[in-house]
Parts: structure tokens; sequence; C-alpha cells
């Protein structure tokens, strides 16, 4: 009996303790209840309580102000650790937009850990500080950024121009004060998003013509209509976001776009579609060859490193990128986080994307090339060879671009190469205009100008028995005895053959491709005798017996 | 206490209790005030510590044809926010009465609920309602207005 | 009516004023006398009435045998499983405050429960811990009932329903897994749901799925729909908070009514002499031993436990055996608290019914059965819990032997019966398992074998087996059912521990047997 008032009596203060403990744990120990406690309000102590965001059109509820509660909905001037300090100025009020929006991370939690979802079961952290600008993506689509090279070129430009005399742009310039005697324009900062007046040259240079001194004679001139274009389009990139249109001028760079879709847009099929890649869930890719920590940043980085090395059987080459190159593609990635935005908070970029087909890469010539067909053609043209893949042939050296016409390369890329990677751009988006800028931008990759057929596209006529012995004995071997390709290209499919005219199938023959493992037949090799160039007429009659239909 | 069994007694009679049961009584009161703290600690949880709704504070830009005397409210929201020569203002169109949302019509205010009418600018007129309308913190940058719900302040003020 | 008619009775108007005054400061003392309508419970007497007159104990009998009272007849582990029932109940109902069934906010009220509810993290730890300790409790229990002999007449039918209380427990605690809507939840729900599906293993074979369909039946009854959705959600939900636990206290109230109507709790035959003489006096309520049992309302005929005994070896309930009860549900709240403190409950991602969790594990106590499942999920899932379940309710009416009742491992054999079949137990499960994990199974080596040999040649059969066989050589060697079931039954819980520990922690993604989980695929 005893021992059992001893076991109910000490089992009930053993209760107790635990609750006294559990109490102390809910009301003292929390972290945000000390971060609160060590931060004042300007009028005394800080009210300790539970602080959020929320915001039920975009469907947050943010306790990240708990902790950060010197951005907390309502308080101003507050001190206390540095965790507790206002948010940076910027353009979306955190108390409206609240926290994960932008950042990410695991909104609903007052934990530390939870919150910033270094945590396995969250898969979505946030973001870290050097990829903060990948959090834009979850609703903006910046628009029209060019390659990297035009895109420095634009900036050097409207550095050139002294723009930054008057004008600030994300954080520089400004410099002519009006208390050193200046004036200050508007900051330009945002102006891809808010823009800007077409007429401002004119208003511009009346106001330096008008001047008779100061800043405005001083610091202005007038500019030639190219430097202006160039000026322009670098300010239709300024969107407040600099290192994202940086990173997405990278991407652009890289011709990554000749195999990736994203979300459905422009882009070759080869590839995986990179739609949300940047909301990969890190708890579902595998970190053993990554090394680090174990966030989708390093795996990122770590892909872009040696892409077969982490997913395998990954048909993507490695690309040999420098760090910052891997840095700013892996800030690219990180912001294909698109979601579903409700209306009233959608962006203009985003609806001009969505409604008005706005496209994400500009449309200039150089820009196109880099973004579509560098990946595989190389970045000035000179042709690719990744092991494991056939040989991407080189369509920037002038040996090429001497034999073909412009009706040749537009029909090649509106209908791509059946059997090779080459793929149907006209299908996938690519207008006429844009086809046109890129054959001007591929025709000025050497110096030949176009060819210019005085020949008529039919003139071989020899005998394609003679050439089918020839074909078997010399091209079978690469082009497959009916042509259909093996190593090299397939020479039977349509679109090649009805394009392709004679004098390019006999040049072609006689001088080679530069860049590509076809050599020319007009010298003998070590393997193949030279062809005379009778046999090579022979030769091209016998390809011309594979057209269907003739013309 | 050892006491041999069958020597039955009375039924009435009272068992020979230990006089002070200590243990007993430390054990039952310990249960007692387990008990009753842990009941304690259970009431807190129906208390929400963080509510569901948005922030007090919103921001909304003026139509332009905003007529002296006209009523603004933005959707969704219990504010009725005015412009005349002196500035702009906020009035809270929840009725001081229980808790309805007043209509803003051209006399005024009228609640639907128990016929409450308030002035234009927010006093009682008449209805059962006890206090006049209160008047919101408004603030006014670039062409948008920001109202706080939570903060009221004196009547007429207006910026 | 005129006024004369109207005029009080009593003469002076005063007095009834100070009538009232004198009631209303009586009105406490009122209030206390009218509640507890008893006095002080020091007589015998007055403790009977204590306890018949209080709805909340009357399910007791006013006098507890001393046997029933020592730890060791017990452990406690009946009223520890209901004050774990009791702990579930208070914190489930508080958790019903934020809780919300609907798939698109279920995950985020399991959240801001653990974030921002005050106490709210704390709660759902407590109930979580409470429902695990509640089925471990039922477990043991169930055990200690077997091994006591617990079942033996009269109590035969309060084993069946014993064993409708288990069933319950494991239906409440699966049903509630599902409600955090998360990744562990949504994906051991399915597993779930697919062996309820699993009848369709045989009539597949049989090719009478279309027009009978026992298992899609099944799974749409509990699903609601071909996947685990929001359908689902409601159904688990309303099965977690309302039926399951009606039925549940219906069940217990039954279990209790008949302990009581029983006779208390299985005690052996010599248990007055063997508790030996009271330490207080015995002042009985019967003076001698009654003839007759005194139900409620008439004497009725028959022979019920109490008639033919008298009061020796009894002490009276009150405080004896309430002093117990309160000290085991303040154990038990002990339990559930420190655990409470120490571990979260567990919450993964939110539920995504395109990535499967890997492994995808069930509550632990199904642990057992998902691996026999993995082989035949009728056999393992709905076939072998079917027969252990019908053996167990078959016990009571085949082992009608009196020796052993009331005394642990009682009955021919005993204890070194007991750890003799421990041993075989283990072994034939470490050994059946070993072979597995090492060689593999029918399908590994007969890759085109029938499903129908699967179903019923799988390592959980030939377990059920081999342990079956055992037995029925005890039956023979004792010549005693009591021995051949101290065998089955021992088996069995070995069987179980083993299947649930190597579920529990040497299987790794795709089912596959690791030494441990930092041997799994880095992921």
């Amino acid at each position: 009996m005893n021992k059992t008032k001893h076991l109910l009596l000490w089992s009930s203060v053993g209760v107790w303790l635990l609750l006294v403990v559990a109490a102390v744990q809910e009301n003292y120990w929390r972290e945000w209840r000390q971060v609160q406690a060590s931060a004042t309000a300007p009028d005394g102590p800080l009210e300790i309580r539970l602080r959020q965001v929320v915001n039920p059109t975009l469907n947050i509820s943010d306790r990240c102000v708990s902790c950060h509660v010197g951005m907390a909905p309502g308080e101003s001037g507050i001190s206390g650790p540095r965790l507790a300090v206002v948010h940076k100025p910027v353009v979306h009020d955190p108390a409206e937009m609240g926290c994960t929006t932008c950042h990410g991370g695991q909104g609903a939690a007052t934990d530390k850990d939870d919150a910033h979802g270094d945590v396995h079961f969250w898969p979505e952290p946030m973001l870290a500080k050097n990829h903060l600008y990948a959090g834009c993506g979850s609703c903006h689509t910046t628009l029209n950024i060019p390659n990297a090279a035009v895109f420095e070129h634009s900036r050097s430009t409207f550095e050139r121009l002294d723009c930054l005399a008057c004008h600030r742009v994300d954080g520089r310039g400004g410099t002519l004060r009006p208390d050193k005697g200046g004036m200050e324009g508007p900051d330009l900062s945002r102006v891809g998003m808010t823009g800007f007046k077409a007429d401002w040259y004119p208003q511009h240079l009346a106001k330096h013509n008008e001047a008779q001194t100061g800043v405005w004679k001083t610091s202005f001139g007038p500019i030639s209509e190219a430097d202006q274009k160039t000026a322009e389009a670098f300010l239709s990139t300024r969107v407040a976001a600099p290192r994202l249109v940086e990173a997405k001028a990278q991407f652009h760079s890289l011709g990554c776009m000749g195999c990736h879709k994203i979300g459905g847009g422009m882009g070759g099929d080869a590839g995986v579609d990179l739609a949300r890649s940047g909301l990969k869930d890190p708890g579902q890719l595998n970190f053993a060859q990554v090394p680090g920590a174990p966030t989708l940043s390093n795996w990122l980085a770590e892909h872009f490193r040696s892409p077969a090395g982490l997913v395998a059987g990954s048909q993507m080459p490695m690309l040999g990128l420098s760090e910052n190159q891997i840095e700013l593609l892996t800030l690219y990635v990180l912001s294909l986080r698109r979601r579903d935005v409700p209306g009233s908070y959608l962006p203009k970029d985003r609806v001009s994307a969505m409604r008005f087909n706005g496209r994400e890469f500009s449309s200039d010539g150089a820009t196109l090339f880099s973004a579509l067909c560098s990946g595989c053609h190389g970045a000035t043209g000179q042709g690719m060879r990744y092991p494991g893949l056939p040989p991407f042939p080189a369509i920037g050296k002038s040996d090429f671009l001497s034999l073909v016409s412009d009706e040749f390369l537009t029909e090649t890329i509106t209908k791509g190469r059946p059997g090779r990677k080459m793929p149907k751009w006209g299908e996938l988006g690519l207008k006429p205009e844009d086809v046109a800028a890129l054959i001007g931008y591929l025709r000025q990759l050497s110096v030949t100008p176009a060819k210019v057929e005085t020949t008529p596209a039919r003139w071989v006529k020899a005998d394609p028995n003679w050439g089918r012995q020839l074909f078997a004995a010399s091209c079978a071997g690469c082009h497959g005895t009916k042509g259909e390709g093996i190593e090299g290209p397939a020479l039977n499919n349509q679109v090649f053959l009805r394009s392709a005219t004679d004098s390019l199938l006999t040049e072609t023959i006689k001088n080679g491709r530069q860049g590509t493992a076809m050599r020319g037949f007009s010298q003998p090799s070590s393997v193949f005798p030279a062809l005379t160039p009778a046999e090579i007429e022979a030769v091209t009659a016998f390809i011309r017996t594979w057209e269907e239909k003739k013309p | 206490m050892t006491v041999k069994a069958g020597k039955p007694k009375s039924r009435l009679d009272p068992e020979p209790l230990p006089r002070r049961d200590f243990l007993g009584l430390a054990s039952l009161w310990a249960t007692a005030g387990a008990l009753f703290f842990a009941a304690l600690g259970m009431l807190r949880l129906p208390r929400t510590a963080v509510l569901s709704s948005p922030s007090k504070k919103f921001t909304a830009s003026l139509p332009d044809n905003l007529a002296e005397g006209e009523a603004f409210v933005p959707p969704g929201r219990a504010t009725a926010i005015f412009k005349d020569k002196e500035g702009v203002y906020a009035i809270s169109t929840i009725c001081t009465h229980l808790g309805c949302v007043v209509k803003p019509s051209a006399e005024g205010f009228e609640c639907p609920c128990h016929g409450s009418r308030f002035h234009p600018d927010g006093t009682v007129a008449k209805g059962p309602a006890p206090k006049p309308l209160p008047w919101l913190k408004i603030s006014v940058s670039g062409g948008k207005v920001t109202v706080d719900e939570g903060t009221t302040v004196k009547e007429g003020t207006k910026v | 009516m005129n006024q004369a008619d109207q005029q009080p009775t009593h003469s002076q108007p005063t007095d009834a004023l100070s009538e009232f005054w004198k009631n209303l400061k009586a009105a406490p003392r009122l209030l206390k006398e009218t509640a507890f309508r008893t006095g002080k419970p020091t007589t015998d007497r007055s403790r009977s009435s204590f306890v018949f007159g209080n709805v909340f104990l009357h399910l007791h009998s006013v006098r507890t045998h001393r046997w029933s009272l020592r730890w060791s007849t017990t452990m406690g582990l009946g009223i520890a499983s209901t004050s774990a029932f009791l702990i579930t109940l208070v914190t489930g109902i508080l958790l019903m405050f934020y809780y919300k069934p609907y798939t698109d906010v279920a995950y985020q009220s399991i959240k801001d429960l653990h974030f921002v509810v005050p106490t709210g993290r704390f709660i759902r730890n407590i109930h979580r811990w409470a429902a695990n300790v509640m089925v471990i409790c039922v477990m043991l229990h169930m055990a200690r009932a077997f091994y006591t002999a617990a079942y033996r007449k009269p109590r035969e039918f309060n084993w069946l329903i014993g064993m409708g209380l288990f069933v319950t427990t494991l239906g409440l605690s699966f049903t509630g897994y599902l409600l955090p809507w998360d990744q562990l939840a949504y994906w051991a729900i399915t597993i779930g749901a697919n062996i309820a599906q699993s009848p369709r293993e045989l009539t597949d074979i049989h090719n009478i799925t279309t027009w009978f369909d026992p298992g899609g039946l099944n799974r749409l009854i509990l699903l609601g729909s071909d996947k685990v959705g929001p359908e689902a959600l409601i159904r688990f939900y309303l099965l977690h908070i309302m039926i399951l636990p009606l039925v549940l206290v219906a069940l217990m109230a039954v279990h209790f009514w008949r302990i009581r109507k029983d006779g208390g709790l299985a005690r052996p035959a010599d248990a007055t002499e063997r508790v030996g003489e009271t330490l207080e006096p015995v002042q009985p309520v019967f003076t001698e031993k009654p003839t007759k049992t005194y139900h409620l309302a008439a004497l009725v005929k028959g022979r019920t436990p109490a008639v033919g005994n008298g009061p020796e070896g009894t002490v009276p309930s009150m405080p004896h055996l309430f002093y117990v009860e309160l000290s085991v549900l303040m154990v038990t709240t002990l339990i559930c608290l420190g655990l409470a403190l120490v571990l979260d409950a567990p919450l993964k991602e939110l539920a995504n019914p395109s990535v499967p969790e890997n492994p995808a594990k069930a509550p632990w106590y199904f642990l057992g059965l998902q691996e026999m499942v993995a082989f035949s999920a009728f056999m393992g899932g709905i076939g072998i819990p079917t027969v252990v379940l019908f053996g167990l309710g078959l016990i009571p009416f085949l082992d009608r032997e009196k020796a052993g009742t009331g005394e642990w491992f009682g009955g021919p054999g005993g204890w070194p019966l007991v750890k003799r079949s421990i041993w075989i137990g283990l072994g034939a499960a470490l050994l059946v398992e070993a072979f597995v994990i090492r060689f593999g199974w029918l399908r590994e080596w007969f890759p085109g074998i029938p499903q129908l040999i699967i179903t019923f040649v799988n390592p959980g059969t030939v377990l059920t087996l081999l342990y079956a066989a055992y037995s029925v050589w005890l039956v023979r060697k004792w010549n005693s059912t009591r021995a051949g079931a101290l065998g089955l039954f021992t088996c069995f819980l070995c069987g179980f521990l083993v299947l649930t520990i190597i579920g529990t922690y040497f299987r790794g993604p795709n089912w596959e047997f690791f030494w441990s989980p930092a041997d799994w695929p880095k992921h």
C-alpha cells in the first residue's frame, strides 16, 4: 500500500516537473522569444509575441518576422541584434509580399533551421545570399536579354556615353551631385520594368542645346543612332536584378537552348525541359559525388562540371566552363522557379511573356546564334565534337559559307536535317525574320560574301551508275551505302537534296568541310585516291538519284 | 500493524485508519496538482497566437475622378476613403454597435443590421450605435494611399 | 379563484424570509451533501457506498481481492492501456481545435500546430507517444492475459472483446497516420489500402475479379476513390475521431463490465491462502457467504462467480484499488510526457503522389506484416493475420483445462516450456529471414512461377507452418491443449518481434536488407 502511494506521489511529482519543463520551453526557450527579448522598441521593451506576414492572395503566412522582427508589419524603430534590423529598401514591401515569396524557405516555421529550410524534409530551402536574385524568377520573366558579349557591349556603351554622370544605375553613378554644382537624373535601375520615354534623346539634346554652361553642356552631347539603340538595349535590361540579368545573358551565350526548352518555350528537344529546375527537391537528388553541403546550388554547380557524373546516362556534354560561368548558370537555373501567381500580382513582363509571346532572349542575330546554335556549332561556328555524340559541323568557316546560298541556310534552319540532331527551328518558334537575322550574323562570321548563284541549281549531267561505284568506294564508309548516314551526315534526306545545289555538292566533295571529318577529294589521301572533276560530278549525279521529287 | 483477520466486527464500525495518512494525502494532492497544472496548460491551446487575417495595413490607389464627399471603399476592406480640398481621410465602416459593415450613402453611413445612421464625419445620427465611426490613420505617397485599419486617429485628421 | 385562497398558509411572512437566508447560508454545505451523498469513506459500508454511488467508479466492485492488487498479477497493463487512451482522447480533442481535414490545408495545419499554436507541439507529441504507448500496452496486456490463462471460463467472451479492442486500437493508430498528409502518411496509407485490395491476388488467379471483387470493394470503401485523396482523408478523419473511438469506448465498457461480472481478475483457486493474512481487520458487508447473487432489480437464477465466495482475501476498493489505478495513470502520463519532451512527432514533406517514399514504411507495429507482404500482399496482409486472429479467438474454447489459471505461464510445461518456445520462435524466424535475405525466394529462382504458389508458399506461411507443427508436437508431448497454446503464442510473439525489428531497422530503399541505415544509398 505504501509502495503504491510512493509510486503515485513520485510519478505525480515527475509529471508536474515535466510540465514545468514544457512550460519553460514553451514560454522562454523558443528561439524567437529570445531574439525578441534582446530587441527593444522605441518606447521600451518589445512586446514578445509571434509576428507574421499574412497575404491570403499569395497564400502565405510567413513567421520569419518573429525573429526578423524589424521587418514585421507595423514595426518601426526596433533596435537590437543584427537579425532584427529593417529590410533594405526594395520595390516589394515585405510586409505585403511576405518573405518566402522571394527568399524561399519555410514560412510556417518559427525555428531557425526549419524556417531556413535546412532540414531534410523541407524541399525548398532558402536561397543563399549569393543566389538571392534567383528569387525574382518566382514571378518575373525578364525579357529580351541578349547574350553576354552583346550585353557587355551595351553596358560599356552606356558607360562610355557617360550616362552615369547624372544617372544612378544599380547603386553606381549619379556622381554629379546637385550640391556640387551638378544635377541628378532619375535612378535608372528599374527602367526596364517601368519603361522610359521614347523621345528621351531629342529632349536631352534640346536641354543640351539650350544650356550655355553647366552639366547639360559639359556632360551631354550628340549621340550616334547606333549608340542610342545600344544604350536603350542596356536600359531595357535594368530590372533591379543585375546579377540575374548577367546570369541570363550567360545562359543565352552557351547555346543551352539548342537542347533545352524552358516551360515549353523555344528550344530543342534533346535535353529535359528546364522549367522549375530551380525548385528541385534536394532530398530527391544524389549527392554522392557532390562536394560540400547537400544543397541544390552545389548539385547544380557540380552538374555543370560533370553532367554525366551526376545524372547517369545524361547526354549533356562537359562544357568546360569557368567557375564564374558555372556560378552564373547556377544562379540562372535556380531562378527557374516560376509559380502560379494570382492575377493581381502578375508582373508586366510575365503577362507579356504569357499573353503576347514576349521572349526572354533578344532577337538580334548574335544572341539568337549564341542562344540556340552555339552549343552544337561552337561559339564562332567552328563546329564541336563531344565524346559519345556525332560531330557537329562547322558552319562559320568561309569554305562553307562561300558555298551555300541563303536559301539553303533558311531551308536547313527552318526544316532541320532529319536523322541529325539539327531540329526544325521553324516549328520550334523561330520566325522568318529571326532566321534572316541569324543568317546575317552567320555571314559576318567570315569575310566571304554570300554565294550568288550564277549557275543553275542542277547542272550536273554525269552517269549515276559510274558514281555508284565511286560512292561505294570513297563515301559509303561514312555516309552509308544508301546515303543513310553513319558517322557522317545522311545524304539521302529530302530537305538536303532539295535545297543543296549541284555546285554545293561538287565543291564540298572537292574541298571538304573544315572542322569535320569531311576531307577534300581533289587531293589524294593515305586512304582514298583523289577524284577527278568528272568523277565528282558522277558521284553528285548518283547522290541525286535519291531525290524523290525532282524539280 | 498486522491484525488478524476473522474477528468480524459490525459493518457500521469505522475502520481504524491511521490518524495521519501523510503519504496518502501527499500523493493525492500531488496528483491533483499535476492534473490541475496540466489542465491550465491545455487551456492555453485554444487561445490562438497568430491570426490568419492579413495585415491591417493596406495600400490602395484612389480613382482619379473621386468626387468630394464620395466614398471609395477598396475591395475587400471595411474602410471608406474620402478626398476633399483639405486632403484625404479614411473612416472605418464597421458599425460601433455590433460590427456590421455600414454602407456609405449621400447622408453619411447606414447600418443595415439595427438601423444606426452616421453623419458623413462618422458621428452618430440615430440608432443604437454608442460611438462615432473611428477615423483611421492614412498616409499618401506617390499617388497611393496607405491605410492602417489598426490605428485610429482624432476625428477630422486629414492629410 | 379569489384572493382569499391565495393567503399564505404560514402565519408570519418574516419567517419565510429568515428561512430563505438560512437556506442560502446552508447552500454550500447542501451542495456538497447532495453531490456526495455518503459521508467520509471511513467505514466499510461508506466505502462501498462511495464506489457504487459514483457513476465513474461503479464499474468497480466494492471490494477487490488482494491477489488482483499485486503488481505481478497484471503489471497494471490494462489500466495503463486505458490511461493511454484517455491521454490520446484529451490531447486528440485539443488537436481538433486546429486540425483541418482537407488535403490543401491539413499539412499546413499540422505545421501551425508545431510552430505557432500555444503548447501545440507538446500536445501533438503527447498524442503521438500516448498512441504508441497504448498499442504497446494493449499488446502486452493481451500477452499477460494469455500467459496467466485469464481467458478461461468464465472469461472466454471477454477475451474476444479484448481482441476487438486490440484491433480497434491498431485501427485508431493507423487511421491517425494519414491525417498529417505528409509523405510518410500518404505512402503508408497507399500501401495499407492496397493490402486491403489484396484479395484480388486470389480472385485474379481464378479470373473472377470482374464480377467478384471483394478486394476492390475494400479499397473503394476505405478510400472513396481510386487513389489516396481528399475523400480518403475525410474518411480516415471520420474513422479516427468518431467511429473508432465510439467503438473503442463501447467495447471498453463491455470489457470492464464483464471483468466485474466475471468475478474480478482471474486468480488461482487458492489465491486467498497464498496472499496470506490481511494486514487490516476484515469488516465485511456480508458476514456470511451469500447463496444468491444480487443483480440489479431481482434475485436471478444461475451461478455467478460471487456465489459461494465470501469476502475473504478482499479489501475495500476504496481506497486500495484506486491508489493503484491512479498511480498507473500517473506513471503512464509520466512516460508519455517524458517521451513527448524529448522526441518530436515526425512530419515529413508534403504528400506528393508522384514521388514515392523510399522506403515507404507503415507504422512500426505493421512492419512485421510489411515484411511478409514483400512476398504475398494477400497472405502477409490478410491471410496470416486472419489465421492468427482466428486462432487467438479459438484459444479459450479449445483450452478448457483448469490447471494454472491465474498464474504466470500456468499450465503444463510452465516457464521452461515458454523459455524453450522463445528460443525456437526466435530461431525459426531468424533462420527463415536469413535464408530469404541470403538466397531470395521462389520468384528469384523461377521467374515464371504462378502467383498462386507464392501466395501459399512464402516465408510467412512457412514460418506459420513451422510454429504450428511445433505446437502440435507440444500438445502430443504434454497431452495438453494449453501446452500447445503456450508454445504457439510464444512463437508467434517472437516471430512478430523478429519481423518487426527487421522491418524497422534492417530494411532500406526498395525493401532491401541493410545492416544499418548508414549503409543506405546516399540521397
